[in-house]
C-alpha cells in the first residue's frame, strides 16, 4: 500500500499542477517539492522491508497469463527510488528559487513531478514491459523539460534530438522484450531470471544487445551520446536532476537489473565494458576544451556514466552502482552550484567571461569545490571510494586495458574540473554582465520580478554537501567482514561476480596511489595553465589564443554529430524527399485522382437516367413492380 | 350476409390502379397527392379485408399505421406544393425538374 503511494504521489502532484497551474501560481513549487519529499519519506519507511530476505512486492493486476504487472522494491530499486525522490526533492526545493521569476513555474513543476513518477515507474516495475513504459515516459519528460523554454529554437532542436535518440534506444529494449517473452512466456523479472540458464548464447547476445542499445541511448554512451551536451539547453535544475543524477543513469540500472543475463554472456559483458570505457575517455577529452560551464559538466557526466557502465559491464556491479550513488550527490551538487553562478550572472554560462567569483560568491565556490574534489576522487570524499572501486573492479575482472583507461581518465577528470574551478572562481572578473546579484547568491537580480529568499537555493546545496563527502564510507568495512554497501544488496548479484583474478598484480592500495598520482598531475597542469598568478594576469589574451588553438576535431565533438548527420539524417532526408517528390504525387495522389475519374465517368453515364420528370419516375416504379410481380407469378406457375 | 373477400380485393385493385393512373397521367400536384391517397387507401382496404377473413387483428393495427403515415405524407406533400408554388408560380409537376441530371 505504501509502495503504491510512493509511486503515485508524484503523478498526483503532476496532474494537480497541470490542471490547476494558473490558479496555484508560485505555490506550485512548494506543492511539487512536498509531494516528492513525501515519496522520499515513504521510501525511507520501506527501507527495512525492501532489504529484508524477501523484497517488497505489490501486485497491480494481470492482463493475460504471463502479463502480470506489479511493483518491486528490492535493494537495487530502493537505491534508485531513494536517489530519485531524495536528490530529486532537494532539486525541487532549489528550483523554487531558480524558477521564481518564470511565468510558467507551475508547468515546470508539473513536468518535474511527472518525471519523478516516470522514473519511479522505470525502477519500481517488476517486469520488463513496465520498465519499458517508464523508460519511454522518462524520455518524454526529458523532452518536455529540455524544451521547457520553447521560444528558444536551440532548446526545441535539442529536445527533438534527445527524444529521437532516446526512442531509438527504446526500440532496442522493445526487441529485447519480444525475444524474452518469446523465450519465457512471461514478462516478470523473476520468471526470466529463473529461466536464464536455459537460454542459448545467441539469444542471450540478442537480448543483451537490445537492452544495451537502450541503455546506451539513455545513458549517453558513444555513439549515442550527442544529445546530452545539447540537452543543457534546459533549465539548470533539470540538468541536475535528469541529465546528471537520475535519468541518464537508467542505463546503469538496466545493466545491473539484468545482471543475471549479462553475467551469462561474457562477450556482451566485454562489449558493455569497452563501450563504457570509450565513453569515459571521449567525454573527458571533450570536456577539457569546453567553455560553457554546463557543457563541461555535461561531458563530465558522460564520462562518469562511462565509468559506471564500465563497472557494471565488467561485472563489478556493486562498484558501478556505488559510483552511480555517489555521482548522484556530487554531480547534482556541481550543477546546482553552477546554477547559483549562472543565476547570479544573468544567465551567463561562458567561463571565459567569469573569474574571480570566489570573493563574491563564497558559498557557491565552496560548494563547487567540494563537488569537484569528490568527482576527481580526492581521498576522503565519496568519489574517491566509488571511482577507485570501479577502476580496480576492471582490473579484478581481468580487463587491464580498461583499468589503464580508467586511471588516465581520472587524471583528465582532475584537469578539466580544476580548469573550470580556476576559470570561474580565481583571477580577475572578466565578464561584462553586472554582478549586482552576485552578492546575494541564489537571490534574484533586481530587474527580475521579485525573488525568493536566498536560502531556498542554498539549503539544498548545503544539504547535498553531506552525502557528497560521506556517501563513499558505506563501502568501507569497519572491523572486517563485508562493507555495509556489499551486504546491502544481499543475494542480488551473487553468482554474477565472476572474478577472473587480476592479470596485473597490483594490490588495491597501490592502485589507489597510482590513481592519486594522475589526479595530482591533472590538478597541477590545470593550475599551471589556468590558476597560477602570472597566467591569471593575462587571462583574457591567453583564453582568446587558446580558443583559436582548439583543434577542429574537438570543436566538432570528434565529428560524431557529423557522422550521424551523414549516415542517418541525410539519408533519411533523401528518402523523405524521394517519397515527397515521386511516391506522393505519382502513386498516392495519382491513385486518388484515378478513383475520382472513375466516379466521374460513371456519373456521366447514370445522370442521363435522372430526367427530373416525376411522372416518368412513377411510371418506372410501376413498370418495375409489374415486372417483379410477373416474375414471381411465372415462377409460381412453373412450380 | 357474408361478402366474399375476393370482392374487397377486386375493389382494392381497381382503386389502386385508378390511383396509379392518376399519378402517371395528371400534372396537377394536388391531384397527384389525391391519387397517392387513393393507392394508400386501396392497400388499407385489402389489409382490412384479409384481416377480417383470417380473423387476425394485425391487419387492423397496420391500417392505423398507414393512416398515420398518410396523414403525415399529405401534410408534408401539401407543404412542398405550397413552397414550390411560391418559387415557381406554377403548379405543373413537369415544370418542376430542377434535379434533372
Amino acid at each position: 500500500m505504501l509502495l503504491l503511494l510512493l509511486w503515485l504521489l508524484p503523478l498526483g502532484g503532476a496532474i494537480l499542477l497541470w490542471a490547476l497551474g494558473p490558479q496555484i501560481g508560485r505555490a506550485a513549487g512548494a506543492l511539487g517539492s512536498l509531494v516528492v519529499l513525501a515519496s522520499f519519506g515513504l521510501a525511507l519507511m520501506l527501507f527495512g522491508d525492501a532489504t529484508s530476505a524477501t523484497p517488497l512486492h505489490q501486485l497491480l493486476g494481470t492482463w493475460v497469463p504471463g502479463f502480470t504487472f506489479g511493483l518491486l522494491l528490492d535493494p537495487l530499486s530502493l537505491l534508485w527510488a531513494l536517489i530519485i525522490t531524495g536528490v530529486g526533492g532537494l532539486i525541487h526545493v532549489y528550483s523554487i528559487g531558480y524558477m521564481w521569476a518564470d511565468r510558467a513555474i507551475a508547468r515546470f513543476f508539473a513536468y518535474m513531478n511527472f518525471f519523478v513518477f516516470a522514473m519511479l515507474t522505470l525502477v519500481l516495475s517488476d517486469n520488463i514491459v513496465g520498465l519499458l513504459v517508464g523508460w519511454g515516459l522518462v524520455g518524454l519528460a526529458s523532452y518536455f523539460l529540455i524544451g521547457f523554454w520553447f521560444y528558444k529554437p536551440s532548446a526545441v532542436a535539442a529536445a527533438k534530438k534527445a527524444f529521437v535518440i532516446n526512442v531509438f534506444g527504446d526500440i532496442g529494449i522493445m526487441f529485447a522484450v519480444f525475444a524474452l517473452y518469446a523465450a519465457t512466456s512471461s514478462i516478470a523479472f523473476a520468471d526470466i531470471f529463473a529461466k536464464a540458464g536455459t537460454f542459448s548464447q545467441g539469444l542471450l547476445a540478442a537480448v543483451c544487445i537490445g537492452l544495451f542499445i537502450g541503455a546506451a541511448a539513455k545513458s549517453a554512451q558513444v555513439p549515442l551520446h550527442t544529445w546530452l551536451p545539447d540537452a543543457m539547453e534546459g533549465p539548470t535544475p533539470v540538468s541536475a536532476l535528469i541529465h546528471a543524477a537520475t535519468m541518464v543513469t537508467a542505463g546503469v540500472y538496466l545493466v545491473a537489473r539484468f545482471a543475471p543475463l549479462f553475467s551469462l554472456s561474457p562477450p556482451m559483458q566485454e562489449t558493455v565494458g569497452i563501450v563504457g570505457a570509450v565513453t569515459m575517455v571521449t567525454g573527458a577529452l571533450l570536456g577539457i576544451t569546453q567553455w560553457d560551464i554546463k557543457r563541461i559538466l555535461a561531458y563530465s557526466t558522460m564520462s562518469q556514466i562511462g565509468y559506471m557502465i564500465m563497472g557494471v559491464g565488467v561485472g563489478a556491479y556493486q562498484a558501478g552502482v556505488l559510483h552511480f550513488f555517489t555521482h548522484a550527490f556530487f554531480k547534482a551538487q556541481l550543477f546546482l552550484a553552477a546554477g547559483l553562478v549562472i543565476h547570479a550572472l544573468h544567465d551567463e554560462q561562458d567561463v571565459r567571461k567569469m573569474g574571480g567569483l570566489r570573493q563574491r560568491m563564497p558559498f557557491a565556490f565552496w560548494a563547487m569545490l567540494v563537488g569537484t574534489l569528490a568527482i576527481i576522487g580526492f581521498p576522503g570524499l565519496s568519489g574517491y571510494f566509488s571511482k577507485d572501486a570501479v577502476i580496480y573492479g576492471a582490473l579484478e575482472h581481468g580487463h587491464p586495458v580498461l583499468y589503464i583507461a580508467g586511471v588516465l581518465t581520472a587524471g583528465l577528470t582532475a584537469y578539466y574540473m580544476f580548469r573550470m574551478i580556476f576559470l570561474t572562481f580565481f583571477g580577475p572578473y572578466r565578464g561584462e554582465a553586472g554582478v549586482s546579484g552576485a552578492q546575494s547568491e541564489g537571490g534574484q537580480v533586481p530587474d527580475h520580478a521579485g525573488h525568493a529568499p536566498a536560502w531556498v537555493m542554498q539549503l539544498p546545496v548545503a544539504l547535498l554537501i553531506v552525502p557528497t563527502i560521506l556517501a563513499g564510507y558505506l563501502n568501507v568495512s569497519f572491523g572486517g567482514g563485508p562493507s555495509p554497501w556489499m551486504s546491502f544488496f544481499g543475494p542480488l548479484f551473487s553468482g554474477s561476480n565472476n572474478v577472473a583474478g587480476p592479470v596485473l598484480q597490483i594490490p588495491e592500495f597501490a592502485s589507489g596511489m597510482i590513481v592519486l598520482v594522475f589526479v595530482a598531475a591533472g590538478i597541477v597542469v590545470a593550475y599551471l595553465r589556468y590558476g597560477a598568478p602570472a597566467v591569471q594576469a593575462a587571462a583574457v589574451e591567453r583564453l582568446e589564443a587558446e580558443t583559436r588553438a582548439i583543434p577542429q576535431a574537438f570543436r566538432r565533438g570528434f565529428y560524431f554529430d557529423d557522422v550521424i548527420e551523414m549516415l542517418v539524417v541525410k539519408p533519411s532526408y533523401a528518402i523523405g524527399r524521394a517519397i515527397a517528390g515521386f511516391i506522393d504525387p505519382h502513386v498516392i495522389d495519382a491513385g486518388v485522382r484515378d478513383v475520382v475519374w472513375v466516379a466521374g465517368a460513371l456519373g456521366a453515364v447514370f445522370r442521363r437516367l435522372q430526367t427530373g420528370l416525376v411522372r416518368g419516375y412513377a411510371l418506372t416504379i410501376v413498370a418495375g413492380a409489374a415486372a417483379f410481380i410477373a416474375y414471381f407469378a411465372l415462377i409460381g406457375a412453373a412450380r | 350476409m357474408e361478402v366474399d373477400v375476393s370482392n374487397y380485393v377486386a375493389l382494392s385493385a381497381v382503386m389502386f390502379f385508378i390511383g396509379v393512373a392518376g399519378v402517371i397521367v395528371r400534372r396537377n400536384p394536388l391531384i397527384v397527392l389525391m391519387a397517392i391517397e387513393l393507392m394508400l387507401n386501396a392497400a388499407n382496404l385489402a389489409l382490412v379485408a384479409f384481416s377480417r377473413a383470417w380473423v387476425n387483428n394485425a391487419g387492423h393495427i397496420f391500417v392505423f399505421l398507414v393512416v398515420t403515415v398518410a396523414a403525415a405524407e399529405a401534410a408534408i406533400g401539401l407543404a412542398i406544393v405550397v413552397a414550390v408554388f411560391r418559387r415557381a408560380k406554377n403548379v405543373d409537376i413537369d415544370e418542376v425538374a430542377g434535379l434533372r441530371g
